[in-house]
């Protein structure tokens, strides 16, 4: 305790740490693969996050592909049904959790301490393990493509008894146990972490009705996840127990209840659903009050409709379960709630246009997609209230009807608003910002192949197509529709590859971009240089209203007075405190990926192997201290020669 | 100045047009993608329960579709009024920073409360009439029980008992009595199935562990899809099923005929007709080929009463008697019942006392001609990827037919009416 005090409150000079040995050796590399295996700066870790997100968008999106082809023709040959059903699972399950989940932890991470002017989040080295325990989840439920057992293919919803082992007998269904298993571990982690942070490390001022309102919907989003993950826990727990030792969870023949792990997976799956959609609706609202250049309109209605739908998010998780028989009572309550959560959310949709309303409406990128969001949002919510209805949903569940409204609410809601996300942030990330028309150019060709592909797809469902089937016959109304639909899809592909192409020369080679690219409302923007320097702010930012950083730029000369006493105060307290890179974060979840693997087969020895180098990690994480080193840059964030280390 | 950046604008809108345009191309020249009328659409619906379902939907759809119009005209037109016209009106002074209107939020939260008040109610209603058949027609409705196997359907008829075996079972095809309402028992045998028949009524799942059941009525006599709607494992897009609704007359006539025990055909000479020639069915299915004919798709209803009837000048009743012993040989009969001409079989695997009066085999799969059991029996693992058939028969009891046997089988098999 008063190790980790000294460390953060005393000056530069006083404080020379004993020798340390062995086992707490401290990775102090900048560069290289030590540098990132070992860092726990949150923009490092973001941008880690984002990668492998961007990496398994691409996984997912071929697997995508995969499906359509399939499916151009009635009849066709191009996969086997095993495949097929191995292509859909992953596809569901990569997309969900390996792509669209860890790309908004990436916001997260980056950007929301930035936004609260804080220096860092509140556990840097617990944001290192969520991180690479998120690899290893990733590699545990891909780990099957290399193996003879191959990948999982029981559906991402993994309905007992579908997954027993009677009726799964390979390995691949484990993978997608374990896989998920510690994909929660890492989710509940970094929740915690966020919630932490948002709580704890806010600049002076910056209360929390002035809290930007992608960092509220971190908050809430970051609530669900500690709320729902367990749910998901125990059903993964049940059914491993079912698989490895016997158990009588979901077995049938001994009494156990199937429909069990619909409830549970469901008080899960559907705040996941938020889980997935809040972030895109707090970048939504970043981006727009950006470019039209007024704030967002009707602020508090817009935090608390986040957090209704945070909250209402618990309490519908039975219309996913319409056809299950639960009776007219039942069906009715959870009927009516699905509709309530329309309200929330339409909400949200009067206030962005009541933002853009009166604006001046800059047309760059970011807000294409952002006003793409709205557009396909809007449609994707529209057919979610149609199968709120039980008796419509009797005939669209489990349809292509259904298909097509979570596509236009995943697709056209999170990946859209993701990927404007991407453009908005990427001269703050980088330094460096996108080409508008090449920018433009793969926006449209995005919301044309995706409007082609999925459009149709209420109608194939209405017209009687069910959903994960391999093949279908040439005789019942569905060929047109699936045709346009895989066209489509090339056409997204296309989109997509355009968007990667361009992101990826823009990293490399793309025009320099000045501070405050857009003349942005937010704090992000106020760090003295794109990228942000590893200490975020030269100086802690004072907040005086909800647009801090707006507020700055109209008050330049009472911030500036603010900030150079505040400088002074800083100085005096021994300057920036910086924690030390530790390698026992990366230890602890290779520890976990190696006991995930002896828990899968079912191998004692490699099982204590891991689970002591898990706890060995997390053991010498503590030991070794928090420690850091003090940086001390001037107000504008030139650094003065740099401090040595300790 | 205004020109220049419109054209960017212009050139951006035609190519959207053109988009379309071709789109339209595209699907103009087949309809039945607009309209939704095929086997199994939720749009042309042929009975009450199924017409509840979309009624609650068309109200929905109008509903939403009219604030779609509203708010999508409302954004449209802030999208084009407040644009940036050119690069000095993006670097002009800020509009007034406004933060908001109470009422006018307070209100639209009233709006939305009583749009989804008018969805609301209709969907009460028909939670209610769709649950299970009302009261006043109990008294009439009929009873069956479906029961879900990876990857076919099993219906009992428990009001038409048989004497020895319990009561009528069939599979595959579920006969009902056309305008009287109908309550399936829903049951599912290993994994989760979903009993869907779209233009009857909304699906069901067929849960194991759980009594489950819906209702149903078809207005008049006729043939319906149906399918499984719940992901089953490898086969499950082509576990399938037909109902077919029949007059009173005509249900009580196929009552009969299926109470009674399989079919003998009687050893009487050759009429002088040329026998169909089983030895010479094609070999070279591709996979996943499509298993129905033209023929059979411009009227299904009454090819389904043409399979009633047996066709005497065209069978073989040496080769049916062989085909019969094969049945037994090759161990075929302990898992499937032929009653009345041999002593096996098990209620978990499908019935075949009256198989050739079926219009499809293998699950809904394919339509039930010679062609198709021949493809069927020959190469079960193709036709029905992890079938039971195949992985506990034919690999655990090694069997292997002959082209002879086939012919033999698909014979003995056929005469099954």
């Amino acid at each position: 305790m008063e190790a980790t005090a000294k460390s953060h409150f005393t000056g530069k000079e006083e404080h020379a740490p004993a020798k340390p040995s062995f086992a707490f050796w401290r990775p102090t590399a900048k560069t290289g693969l030590m540098s990132w295996l070992t860092t726990v700066d949150h923009k490092k870790i973001g941008f880690l996050y984002g990668s492998f997100a961007l990496f398994f968008f691409l996984v997912g999106g071929c697997e995508a592909l995969l499906i359509r082809l399939q499916l151009i023709v009635p009849n066709n040959t191009l996969l086997t049904a095993p495949q097929y059903n191995t292509m859909f699972t992953m596809h569901g399950t990569t997309m969900i959790f390996l792509a669209v989940m860890p790309l908004g932890a990436a916001f997260f991470n980056f950007i929301m301490p930035l936004q609260i002017g804080a220096r860092d989040v509140a556990f840097p080295r617990l944001n290192a393990f969520s991180l690479w325990t998120f690899v290893a989840g990733a590699i545990i439920l891909n780990v099957g493509w290399f193996l003879p057992d191959g990948a999982p293919d029981a559906g991402w919803f993994g309905y007992a008894p579908l997954t027993s082992k009677l009726y799964n007998p390979t390995h691949a269904t484990d993978f997608w146990i374990l896989g998920l298993q510690l994909l929660g571990v890492a989710s509940i982690a970094a929740a915690l972490n966020f919630i932490v942070t948002i709580i704890n490390l806010r600049a002076p001022g910056m209360t929390m009705m002035r809290l930007p309102v992608f960092t509220w919907m971190t908050l809430i989003t970051s609530f669900l996840i500690i709320l729902s993950f367990p749910a998901i826990t125990i059903a993964l727990v049940e059914v491993m127990f079912d698989r490895q030792f016997g158990t009588n969870f979901f077995e049938v023949s001994n009494g156990g209840m199937p429909i069990l792990w619909q409830h549970l997976f469901w008080i899960f799956g559907h705040p996941e659903v938020y889980i997935l959609i809040l972030p895109a609706m707090g970048i939504v609202s970043e981006i727009l009050p950006t470019f039209a250049r007024k704030p967002l309109f009707g602020y508090p209605i817009v935090v608390f409709s986040g957090a209704s739908i945070g909250f209402l998010g618990f309490t519908v998780w039975s219309h996913h379960m319409f056809t299950t028989g639960m009776g007219t009572v039942a069906t009715a309550a959870f009927s009516l709630a699905t509709m309530t959560i329309a309200v929330p959310t339409g909400v949200k949709i009067f206030n962005w246009i009541g933002t853009l309303w009166g604006g001046h409406l800059k047309m760059r990128t970011p807000m294409m997609f952002a006003l793409g969001f709205i557009w396909m949002f809007m449609i994707g919510g529209f057919s979610g209230v149609m199968h709120s209805a039980a008796p419509a949903d009797a005939q669209q569940q489990d349809s292509y009807f259904v298909v097509a409204h979570f596509h236009y609410v995943l697709i056209g809601g999170s990946i859209f608003a993701l990927l404007g996300g991407i453009h908005y942030w990427f001269p703050l990330m980088f330094g460096r910002r996108v080409s508008e028309f090449w920018g433009k150019l793969s926006f449209w060709v995005i919301f044309i192949g995706f409007n082609v592909t999925f459009f149709p797809m209420h109608f194939l469902g209405l017209n009687g197509m069910p959903r994960r089937t391999f093949t279908y016959d040439g005789n019942m109304g569905w060929n047109v529709g699936n045709m346009i639909a895989t066209i489509g899809a090339l056409i997204l592909g296309t989109g997509i590859a355009i968007y990667f192409a361009v992101i990826i020369y823009t990293y490399l080679k793309g025009e320099k971009a000045g501070r405050d690219t857009w003349d942005a409302r937010t704090l992000e923007w106020s760090v003295p240089t794109n990228p942000p320097p590893e200490y975020n702010f030269a100086v802690i930012p004072t907040v005086h209203a909800r647009d801090a950083f707006w507020y700055e730029k109209h008050h330049q000369s009472e911030i500036e007075q603010e900030k150079a006493a505040q400088h002074q105060a800083e100085a005096a307290h021994g300057g920036i405190h910086m924690p030390f890179q530790s390698i026992y974060p990366l230890v602890a979840s290779i520890g976990a990926l190696i006991g995930a693997f002896g828990a899968i087969y079912h191998n004692l020895i490699v099982a204590l192997i891991g689970g002591s180098l898990l706890f060995i990690g997390i053991y010498l994480w503590s030991l070794e201290g928090a420690e850091g080193y003090h940086l001390h840059p001037d107000e504008d964030g030139h650094d003065d020669a740099p401090a040595p280390k300790h | 100045m205004r020109l220049t950046s419109l054209l960017p604008t212009l050139a951006r809108r035609g190519r959207i047009l053109l988009a379309l345009g071709g789109l339209a191309l595209l699907t103009g020249c087949n309809l039945d993608f607009w309209t939704m009328k095929g086997h199994q659409s939720t749009i042309a619906v042929d009975g009450p329960v199924a017409k509840s379902q979309l009624d609650v939907f068309l109200v929905t759809c109008w509903v939403t579709l009219v604030i779609f119009l509203i708010v999508g005209s409302v954004l449209a037109y802030a999208t084009y009024k407040f644009r940036a016209r050119s690069e000095a009106d993006e670097q002009a002074v800020p509009p007034e920073q406004g933060h908001g209107n109470p009422l006018i939020e307070l209100g639209l939260i009233g709006a939305s409360v009583l749009a989804l008040v008018i969805i609301a109610v209709p969907t009460l209603k028909s939670i209610t009439y769709t649950h299970d058949v009302p009261v006043e027609e109990k008294a009439n409705a009929y009873e069956v029980n479906a029961l879900a196997y990876q990857w076919w359907f099993k219906f009992e008829y428990p009001a038409e008992p048989i004497a020895g075996s319990g009561q009528l079972v069939s599979a595959n095809e579920l006969v009902i009595p056309a305008g009287r309402p109908v309550h399936i028992n829903l049951r599912g045998m290993d994994v989760i199935h979903s009993f869907w028949v779209p233009k009857l009524a909304g699906k069901v799942d067929m849960i194991p562990n759980r009594g489950n059941f819906l209702w149903l009525k078809a207005d008049a006599p006729g043939y319906y899809w149906g399918q499984c709607a719940e992901y089953c494992g490898d086969s499950h897009a082509v576990m399938r099923f037909r109902v077919i609704a029949l007059g009173p007359k005509d249900f009580n006539n196929w009552l009969n005929a299926q109470t009674s025990p399989a079919r003998e055909v009687a050893k009487v000479a050759s009429t002088g007709q040329p026998k169909a020639q089983f030895a010479a069915y094609r070999s070279d299915w591709k996979r996943n080929e499509a298993g129905w004919s033209a023929q059979f798709e411009l009227n299904p209803f009454e090819s389904w009463k043409a399979h009633q009837e047996p066709d005497p000048k065209h069978e073989d009743a040496a080769l049916i008697a062989q085909g019969r012993a094969l049945f037994q040989s090759k161990t075929c009969f302990t898992c499937h019942v032929v009653r009345g001409h041999m002593v096996g079989g098990s209620g978990a695997y499908p019935d075949l006392t009256h198989v050739g009066a079926r219009t499809t085999i293998a699950g809904g799969l394919l339509e039930n001609n010679a062609a198709q059991l021949a493809r069927w029996i020959s190469h079960p693992d193709v036709v029905k990827p992890g079938n039971k058939m195949y992985v506990n028969g034919y690999l655990a009891n090694n069997i292997k037919l002959t082209p002879d046997d086939v012919s033999a089988l698909v014979a003995y098999l056929s005469s099954l009416k």
